[in-house]
């Protein structure tokens, strides 16, 4: 390494200091203030720690509603990506694998998947019609239905490298198939489905629109709309709603440390491709 | 001839898919131009053709969050673009602490944009936000940066810019990884400055990833919503509004047409300056 | 007794016809080879055989029954792959055994069968790797493996040692040929390597853009081509062809003379020439002469014949050993 390059990254380092993460290390700070002191919204050291009883506070908040908002989030993330996963795999290898005039109706619907913003009140209309408005599952599907396109170009780029040697050997070996796909395919997709996983967990439990249209109601709340609804309840106590930002910080930034190569991967992958 | 075999890719492999995506997507989308031309409640619904569309040309403050729509997208856009690529040949230049630095650059990406919203609120407030504390350090009076009329759209632009210029910047780290340095090496044999280097070779063979990062951030420019309703809800007044967020604001206060007209008035504007623009890069990438 | 035969095979991709009408009986237990250059059908032929392409027209059938519109798994073929295609995520062990646990066969069955085949192959020390932990041969062999557990009533084998290095085909091509004996099993060997048709095969089937150009035993296409493609596919170093005025002084369309029927002379001869080349093979020597009349004739001489560039020698075809074509 040259002096240069040395001296460049330390320039670098201190600006992205300033500009990235001085803003988490505020958010830091105004969580673990009392709320006299986080009312001043100065950025300056904290005076007393609070730090486990604001955690507490905000936790058991209007009846540990953060809590259930967490369990929510959780459920909708889960569904909603193992769906993505199967269905995303199963539509990409059938697009490599067979060419015919299907394939053009279905990049239409991928383009359209990636382009278009939804209608949100006639999805509301439909939602409620088929009796999933302001249902967990209902959230579920429809964050299947807006994931759908950039799964497919994922896994359909990845299967583009699998040999298709391996499905004959398979197809002689007597597998149907679902098995060539299942026992075969699907297994091979390993890396590709943990970056997939990865991002649209991401997506989904930072997901503030769809649950604000789609989910409203105490009982439905998601972490972000705790979030926002904190924001007017806590006006006068912004501790408690930085400890919220900071408690919600934190699931994406363990994710991202343990996870940050496949992270990388499937964002650049997904998006060259796109 | 006997009977022809089954594929060993069979379509009802999409069928679970398909049936989601046409419910819950392409059902509400053609049926938003229905919806679009009615007066509805959810309930009942009543015809009165271009109404809603001549509403939207007409009030002000709709006519307002069209081209603050334009202005969002266009800036945020344009900077996460030129910023991304600048950051991506610094981050690829072999400096101090490069992987860290990289990973600074992109965390924001990945955190809520809600709780990103409410942090710079607080750090842009006019008298007790650090940033103008910091301002007036070195003598300048900062401004209402969420509060003046003429500012705040602006500000939610730079905020957006700030949490998504960490993909533009990966996106484009991996499109410069995918130029052979044999290039950089014959363009220095023949004479090339850094700066010519950049010109001449960088930025016409990453155009792969400038493509992606344009198609990109102008698709989410237009169609933001959770940065601005987290800061400013489209204030002061309308000054920040854009159509997301009007169709937000129409969809509570119970004009469903109207909001449903705002909606494809979105899909119009996305599809009208997307698709020629893929287009056009798509012809031009076939010059290189 | 398990005899292929195909009836007036064809085979189009949309307007190209890729196979264009093939007639072949291969016999019960025979080693039969497909040869011919890139993009002649030879592959072709042999997936749709195999099932995995269907014929567009023609019958075939594998133990006197008709199985054109069969399902790939219930025609008794087993197929190994010029990529060997060993699905990655599993073991050597369950690769081999894939296609049985799929039948459902009782555990105890599949682990008896897989371990004899491993035994015959000497693979079972790596029973429990991947394949991405296998040299080349290792990997071609669990690919035979892996097509010997099906007991098929067919092998076939789609250009299977076109991946590995040249003393290792060379070894291959006598454990193939020792396994064909072993097994009995009639095999369909696709390659375009004509020395690999010549030392394995019982029947080669030289093919050429779609059509069968001659079907026999590798001595009897050496002998008697029945075709200038034929002659100068078989061979090496290849036949010297000529057509036009030298053919026609021998009252032939295409005359042809292998390199290891021409003699050298210094003194007297049919042609007379200049060298251009020599190649010392070691055991042999090609000599490339510059005929003014005729253009260049190649000829293989023993390996202690002394030439050098810018010699003048003269050729002369041994008699008998002269093929005209027409």
């Amino acid at each position: 390494m040259t002096s240069r390059q040395r001296n460049t990254g330390i320039i670098a380092f201190l600006a992205a200091f300033i500009i990235f993460i001085l803003p988490f290390v505020f958010t830091f700070f105004m969580a673990v203030k009392s709320r006299q002191e986080a009312a001043l919204f100065l950025f300056t050291w904290p005076s007393e720690w609070h730090f486990w009883s604001n955690l507490v506070e905000v936790v058991q908040a209007r009846n540990y509603m953060l809590l259930l908002a967490y369990f929510n989030s959780t459920i909708i993330t889960v569904g909603a990506v193992a769906l993505l996963v199967i269905f995303g795999a199963m539509v990409g290898y059938v697009l490599q694998r067979r060419p015919s005039g299907w394939n053009k109706l279905i990049y239409a619907g991928v383009l359209m998947g990636l382009m278009v913003p939804p209608a949100v009140v006639p999805t509301i209309w439909v939602l409620q019609g088929l009796g999933l408005f302001k249902t967990i599952h209902g959230m579920i599907l429809i964050q299947v239905a807006y994931g759908l396109a950039f799964s497919v170009l994922l896994y359909r780029s990845f299967i583009a490298t699998i040999p298709r040697d391996l499905d004959e050997a398979a197809i002689i070996d007597g597998a149907k198939p679902w098995a060539i796909f299942f026992k075969v395919i699907l297994p091979l997709l390993k890396p590709v489905t943990v970056t997939l996983i990865l991002v649209q967990s991401i997506a989904i439990f930072n997901d503030f629109t769809n649950p604000l249209y789609y989910l409203p109601g105490r009982e439905n709340v998601t972490v972000q709309l705790t979030l926002f609804n904190f924001q007017s309840q806590f006006q006068s106590q912004f501790n408690l709603l930085f400890m919220n930002i900071l408690l919600v910080t934190i699931p994406p930034l363990i994710v991202f440390v343990i996870f940050n190569r496949q992270i990388v991967a499937g964002m650049t992958a997904g998006a060259v491709k796109g | 001839m006997t009977a022809k075999r089954r594929s060993p890719y069979p379509y009802w492999f999409v069928l679970p898919a398909a049936v989601v995506f046409t419910v819950l997507f392409l059902v509400p989308t053609i049926a938003s131009f229905w919806f679009s031309m009615t007066r509805w409640d959810l309930f009942q619904t009543e015809f009165i053709g271009w109404d809603n569309y001549r509403q939207f040309f007409k009030e002000p403050f709709l006519v307002q969050g069209l081209t603050n729509t334009l202005i969002y997208a266009v800036v945020t856009s344009g900077a996460k673009t030129i910023l991304g690529l600048l950051l991506a040949v610094l981050l690829t230049s072999g400096i101090l602490w490069q992987g860290f630095l990289r990973s600074v650059v992109f965390f924001p990406v990945l955190v809520s944009t809600i709780g990103v919203g409410i942090t710079f609120a607080a750090l842009m407030h006019p008298t007790k936000g650090a940033i103008n504390i910091a301002l007036s350090y070195v003598g300048i009076d900062g401004p209402s940066w969420l509060s003046d009329p003429t500012l705040a759209l602006y500000s939610v632009a730079f905020i957006d810019i700030w949490k998504g210029v960490g993909l533009a910047t990966l996106i484009y780290i991996a499109g410069l990884a995918a130029i052979s340095p044999e290039y950089y090496e014959a363009a220095r044999i023949d004479g090339a400055t850094r700066s010519q280097q950049f010109w001449r070779v960088t930025v016409p063979l990453v155009q792969p990833a400038t493509v992606t990062v344009v198609t990109l951030s102008l698709i989410g420019g237009l169609r933001s919503f959770d940065i601005i309703w987290a800061t400013t809800k489209g204030g002061p007044g309308f000054a920040s509004d854009v159509l997301a967020s009007v169709i937000y604001k129409q969809y509570q206060a119970g004009f469903y047409g109207l909001a449903t007209a705002g909606n494809v008035i979105l899909f119009l504007l996305i599809a009208i300056i997307i698709l020629p623009l893929t287009w056009w890069f798509n012809k031009r990438e076939v010059d290189l | 007794m398990t005899s292929v035969k195909l009836k007036s095979v064809k085979k189009s991709f949309g307007a190209v016809d890729i196979i264009k009408g093939i007639d072949l009986t291969i016999e019960d237990g025979e080693f039969c080879v497909f040869v011919g250059p890139s993009g002649c059908g030879k592959s072709t032929l042999l997936r749709i055989i195999s099932g995995l392409e269907e014929a567009t027209e023609g019958t075939i059938e594998i133990d006197g029954r008709d199985v054109t519109g069969e399902e790939p798994s219930k025609r008794g073929i087993a197929m190994v792959f010029q990529s060997y295609a060993l699905y990655p995520h599993l073991t050597v062990r369950e690769n081999v055994g894939f296609g049985l646990s799929l039948a459902k066969l009782p555990k105890d069955v599949i682990r008896q069968k897989v371990d004899a085949a491993a035994e015959a192959l000497q693979l079972t020390h790596l029973l429990d790797r991947k394949p991405k932990a296998l040299s080349g041969g290792q990997r071609q062999r669990v690919a035979i493996g892996r097509a010997m557990v099906r007991d098929p009533k067919v092998f076939l084998l789609d250009e299977p040692l076109s991946n590995l290095d040249a003393a290792l085909r060379a070894q291959m091509r006598i454990e193939l040929t020792d396994l064909h004996r072993k097994l009995g099993a009639t095999m369909i060997y696709v390659t375009h390597d004509q020395v690999e048709a010549m030392t394995m095969a019982d029947k080669i089937v030289v093919l050429n853009s779609g059509r069968i150009e001659q079907v026999g035993s590798p001595m009897d296409l050496y002998n008697n081509p029945v075709s200038p493609f034929v002659a100068g596919f078989i061979g090496s170093p290849k036949m010297n062809l000529y057509d036009g005025p030298v053919a026609a002084a021998q009252g032939c369309k295409t005359y042809g003379i292998r390199p290891e029927h021409v003699v050298l002379s210094a003194t007297n001869g049919t042609w007379k020439g200049s060298v251009r080349h020599v190649e010392h093979l070691g055991a042999d020597t090609v000599v490339y002469l510059v005929v003014p009349e005729m253009g260049e004739i190649v000829v293989r001489v023993s390996g202690d014949f002394k030439a050098a560039h810018g010699d003048i020698l003269w050729a002369s075809p041994v008699a008998g050993r002269e093929f005209r074509f027409n």
